[in-house]
């Protein structure tokens, strides 16, 4: 049996924050899609108190302001597929919901969910890494509301670990709008093309300048206790000009940096492969655009 | 009628077969208004959970209940010491459902409880003290055949220990010596010569993996006794009749005190076909807490807990002359029994057909070894052991062409089934409508320039590789007689107002039995399908019928509603007859009249008519009882003997297209032509050849439930992975009508043939798309890319001594 004893759903950030300096134990709930099959098998328990943050105002919507767009953590998948402002400034991000599980989990499946289930795998996080985006984070801790900025690279730990502090919500994030130029895509590979979990999962991005990419982000899913850019890969295709040859040696970087592990999925050598024949693909594609 | 006026009204012939009919169960469940045993709650009623063993082979030292026992809410917790006389179960009788002395697989039922809630069960199941003392583990049947391995049933049965039987118990199993659960041997002709006369031999080592049904419906039921004492069970079973004659046995109670009843069953497949441990510990439950009990399975418990496909390693050596004729075949299989004996042991009943009979094979040995582990059990699944055996034979089919240099379809037109034919093992062809099936599903998909297309295209650059494939399969289409009778019987009345209702032994598991037997009864009265009501769920109502498996609902539970309907109308037009003062081979029936056969002139409405003969001084009503029994016969000791009434026959071609850096297969389109004798309800038909044919894409594609040292590591459906909607291929299907003598309106059975063959004929297509064949099931993406690569998995041969 599960022992919630409470169930709160405030309605301002700072309510939320407020009751999470006051209790520790406190369980988030945003779209549920993570947190009740992990409290159902046995793999999370729900604290005493559930918090329904679905009420919150300052953690909706999709915005620019000043240079950047933010994402509230509420929003779900769904709604990120339909925004025009993502359409128009991060194309990417569509092509990561649009590979993401089904429609009845994308809409209910938030942002801020993927992000703090923090699973290796998590669709979102990838092109948000090549994005360079940051997340926000907010609390009480002295009587004032309190918010602070983490890029995402430096926010997971390990599976299903991040730096929040318990008594931290995420927020929301905030990606810089990308430069002229910018290019970025994303892929995902699974044994099926809907509800699926990605075996390995690929973002690569920079601005395009005649076949080479410069300012260059990569990073890849699945492939490490954590959703991880790939530094070594990055280097080897900064500037470079995109031959055959290039493509290849790129690949093969890429494939050397990954450090897998077997698991029901897939084994660790299948996934090394897949990362150099899709970085290759993707390169490809890049040196094509 | 208005005015006075009585203008002859004539009424023009019309069919309902082959029409589209809609399924006369679709509004409800579409609505989300079918009862199913989920929504079934009887007053006082309990629920039942079970703890199972968390060791996978094991010996039980003790088992604690206080605790479990004490718990407020909790109305009976049992353990095997708390039942008298507890009697094993299943096939072979090797199955106590509550474990005694030992746990043999990881699946194992070691107590229960029924609890008011289903929480306070589960709450109660965490405070039971189990200790086990471990036993070495077996999960690989090639191992377990070895001298000096640890026996799964050793024999005696524990002396003195709970395991062993009570003296006044029943003949059960006590044990083997080895473990060796079943053995097969067939042959027809001799091998050893037929191999020496042959030009190109082959032989290879095929692995078929575990899959299981998911209905959408998990397992349950309800046990509920009366103040009488008498049983009422709220069911599941495909196979009601022979469930209450077994459970009787296994509950030491009259037959006679059991009723069975169906709630609308989610899906069976198979899986329903024989008697579970939780089946009978909810009747242990009920009895112990003098309530009734109800005992569902979570999506968890259904995907550990149910039997799975037959798991098979197969050894086949075939070989053809340079011309194209087969000469021999001979096959050794390892069955992986799992750690009790239910239906899958005997797969081999129709394994062998396939290798027997499938083509002419005038030499054919067959070999089968089902062997104990510690593994998950194997019961019946849709298809009952023919994918796997198809698997192998359709792919010697393509390498032995290849060997003499022969085409694909060529080489199977030559070597194929004709009607009129009898088998080496004494199956008779009285249709076959195999060449035909050929032909249409080459022709309709292109399939030969395709063929020579992609083997040119093999080496190109593009990483994408098309690949076209083709396989056949043969299966029973006339039921199977496999016990004392292959019979079923209908009920047929008619009422005052023309309402008929038909009630049939047969049960309805999806499938569309009801729309299909209600069809042909109203294609005989002459009614519309609105004036149809099916009684088809109560033991207590319904006549008996041997169950839903080997594809016979249609056929057998078919031509039984058809004897009913016929007595029906005779006696509806004898009694017409009478009336109207003229011979009733005059009459007919038609649109919900009698009419003039010859005219089509109304006479009178069959209501008006039933209400004369009801309410006149020889009150008389219209029911007819009719039993149909097919004209089969039992297979000797050597398993030779017509078995069905009926053979059904289908090829499918697969196309494919392979990315060669990946290893992902996509199913681009199956062409699918199926021998059905005749085509009765087409929507439903239609629906029965998607069904099969996604499941068997999920056979070949993605579903593999991964068992690693007894455990199952995969026990839902996010890393179980069924095919969805966006992966389903396009599929043209036609059918062919060779309007079968013996078949109600022409019509064979063909449940399970749809899923039969996809496997295969993706093979086929995989090694003309890449040039590699891949001898093990599903075709994920990294087994693909493995073999594409060269590291394929490399399988020991079996040789006759080994299995
Ligand atoms: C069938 C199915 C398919 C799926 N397919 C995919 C897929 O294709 N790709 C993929 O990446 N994921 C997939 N998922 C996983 C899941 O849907 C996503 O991770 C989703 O984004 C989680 O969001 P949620 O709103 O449901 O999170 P919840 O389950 O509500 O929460 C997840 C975790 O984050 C915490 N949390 C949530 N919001 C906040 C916040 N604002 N501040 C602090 N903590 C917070 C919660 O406490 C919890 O620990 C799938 C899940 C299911 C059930």
């Amino acid at each position: 049996m599960n022992e919630i004893e409470h169930y709160v759903a405030p309605s301002s950030l700072e309510q939320a924050a407020e009751y999470l300096q006051r209790s520790g134990e406190v369980t988030l709930l945003a779209g549920g899609t993570d947190l009740m099959p992990q409290s159902q098998s046995g793999k999370l328990k729900i604290k005493r108190t559930l918090m329904n943050i679905h009420q919150i105002p300052e953690l909706k919507g999709i915005t620019i302001e000043g240079g950047e767009i933010r994402i509230g953590a509420l929003a779900t998948i769904t709604e990120i597929m339909q925004s025009e402002l993502i359409q128009k400034h991060l194309p990417i991000l569509i092509e990561a919901c649009d590979q993401f599980a089904s429609d009845q989990i994308r809409n209910a499946a938030t942002l801020g969910g993927n992000i703090c289930n923090a699973s290796p795998a998590g669709d979102m996080l990838i092109p948000l890494l090549v994005l360079d985006a940051e997340v926000e984070l907010a609390s009480k801790p002295n009587g004032s509301l309190t918010r602070r900025r983490l890029r995402l690279t430096e926010f997971f730990v390990g599976p299903g670990k991040t730096r929040r502090a318990p008594a931290e919500l995420l927020e929301g994030v905030r990606i810089a709008l990308p430069p002229p130029h910018h290019y970025a895509r994303f892929f995902k590979f699974g044994t099926r093309p809907a509800l699926d979990i990605s075996t390995i999962s690929i973002g690569i991005a920079g601005v395009l300048n005649t076949g080479t990419l410069s300012n260059v982000r990569v990073a890849f899913g699945a492939v490490a206790p954590v959703p991880t850019r790939a530094p070594r890969t990055e280097q080897a295709l900064e500037g470079r000009h995109l031959d055959a040859a290039a493509i290849d040696a790129i690949a093969a970087v890429a494939r050397d940096e990954v450090k897998p592990i077997d698991d029901i999925r897939a084994t660790a050598w299948y996934r090394k492969e897949l990362i150099h024949n899709i970085t290759k693909r993707m390169l490809t594609h890049v040196a094509q655009a | 009628m208005n005015g006075a006026e009585k203008k002859a009204r004539f009424i023009a012939p019309d069919t309902l077969i082959g029409k589209r009919i809609p399924k006369m169960d679709a509004p409800e469940k579409a609505s989300g208004k079918t009862r199913y045993i989920h929504d079934i709650d009887l007053p006082g009623q309990l629920y039942g959970k079970i703890l199972r063993s968390t060791r996978v082979h094991a010996l039980i030292k003790s088992i604690d209940t206080a605790a479990a026992r004490a718990l407020p809410g909790v109305h009976a917790v049992i353990t095997a010491a708390d039942i008298v006389n507890q009697r094993p179960i299943g096939v072979a009788k090797d199955h106590f459902p509550l474990k005694t002395d030992k746990v043999r697989s990881l699946r194992d039922e070691v107590a229960a409880v029924a609890a008011e809630s289903e929480q306070i069960a589960l709450e109660a199941l965490k405070l039971i003290r189990v200790e086990y003392e471990d036993l070495p583990i077996l999960t690989d049947p090639a191992e377990a055949l070895k001298p000096g391995a640890t026996l799964i049933h050793p024999e005696p049965r524990q002396p003195g220990g709970q395991d062993a039987l009570k003296p006044s118990g029943p003949v059960a199993f006590t044990g083997k010596p080895d473990n060796v659960a079943m053995r097969f041997d067939y042959c027809h002709g001799d091998v050893v010569q037929a191999e020496a006369e042959s030009d190109v031999v082959v032989e290879d080592t095929f692995k078929l993996h575990y899959v299981t049904h998911c209905c959408m419906g998990v397992s349950g039921m309800i046990a509920d006794f009366d103040s009488s004492g008498n049983l009422i069970m709220y069911s599941n079973t495909q196979v009601p009749f022979l469930h209450k004659r077994e459970f009787a046995e296994y509950l030491n109670m009259d037959p006679a005190r059991i009723r069975i009843i169906q709630p609308a069953i989610g899906g069976g497949f198979g899986s329903k076909l024989d008697i579970y441990p939780f089946e009978v510990i909810c009747v242990f439950l009920a009895q112990a807490a003098k309530r009734p009990v109800k005992l569902v399975f979570t999506r968890e418990e259904e995907f550990i807990s149910s039997p799975t496909r037959q798991p098979v390693l197969l050894t086949l050596r075939s070989g053809c002359k340079k011309d194209g004729t087969l000469t021999f075949r001979v096959v050794n299989t390892l069955h992986d029994n799992g750690a009790y004996t239910s239906w899958g042991a005997t797969t081999p009943f129709v394994m062998m057909q396939t290798f027997s009979s499938l083509y002419r094979v005038p030499h054919c040995d067959y070999h089968t070894t089902a062997v104990y582990t510690n593994n998950p059990y194997a019961g019946s699944f849709r298809g009952y052991g023919n994918l796997q055996a198809t698997f192998a034979v359709e792919a010697h089919m393509d390498k032995l062409a290849e060997a003499i240099g022969m085409d694909a379809l060529d080489f199977r037109l030559k070597n194929a089934q004709a009607q009129g034919e009898v088998t080496g093992q004494g199956m008779e062809f009285d249709s076959c409508g195999f060449k035909e099936c050929l032909d249409t599903a080459a022709e309709r998909s292109d399939f030969r320039r395709k063929f020579a297309e992609n083997l040119k295209n093999r080496n190109s650059s593009d990483p994408i590789k098309h690949g076209v494939g083709i396989a056949s399969m043969l299966h029973v289409g006339g039921g199977a007689k496999i016990y004392p009778s292959d019979g079923c019987g209908t009920i047929l009345k008619l009422d005052d107002f023309g309402q008929v209702t038909l009630i049939t032994g047969a049960s309805e598991i999806g499938q569309g039995s009801e729309t299909v037997l209600s069809q042909l009864v109203c294609e005989e009265l002459g009614l519309p399908m609105s004036a149809l009501t099916v009684v088809n769920n109560d033991t207590a109502i319904t006549p008996w019928d041997v169950g839903v498996h080997a594809s016979r609902t249609t056929f057998i539970a078919g031509n039984s509603a058809l004897g009913a309907a016929r007595l029906a109308k005779a006696k509806v037009l004898a009694a017409a007859a009478r009336k109207f003062e003229c011979p009733a081979s005059d009459l007919d029936l038609r649109g919900g009249h009698v009419i003039k056969a010859a005219s089509g002139e109304a006479l009178i409405d069959l209501p008006r008519l039933m209400r004369n003969l009801h309410f006149s001084d020889k009150a008389e009503l219209v029911m007819t009882t009719f039993y149909y029994e097919p004209p089969s016969s039992y297979q000797d000791k050597r398993y030779k003997g017509n078995v069905s009434a009926a053979y059904a026959w289908a090829s499918q071609v697969v196309e494919v297209e392979v990315d060669t850096e990946t290893g992902i297969v996509k199913m681009t389109r199956i062409t699918a032509a199926h021998d059905v004798g005749r085509v009765l309800n087409r929507l439903g038909i239609e629906g029965q050849i998607e069904g099969g044919v996604v499941m068997g894409q999920g056979y070949a594609l993605t579903e593999s439930l991964i068992i690693e040292n007894g455990v199952t590591r995969n026990p839902n459906f996010r890393d179980y992975k069924l095919v969805t909607a966006p992966e389903i291929p396009e599929i043209d299907i036609t059918f062919i009508e060779t309007m079968d003598g013996e078949g109600p309106q022409g019509a064979k059975g063909v449940g399970e043939a749809p899923a039969i063959c996809v496997a295969a004929a993706t093979a086929n297509a995989i090694y003309n798309a890449t040039g590699v064949r891949i001898y093990g099931l599903p075709f994920t993406p990294e087994r693909v890319y493995r073999a594409l690569h060269g590291k394929g998995e490399k399988l020991v041969p079996l040789t006759a001594k080994a299995a």
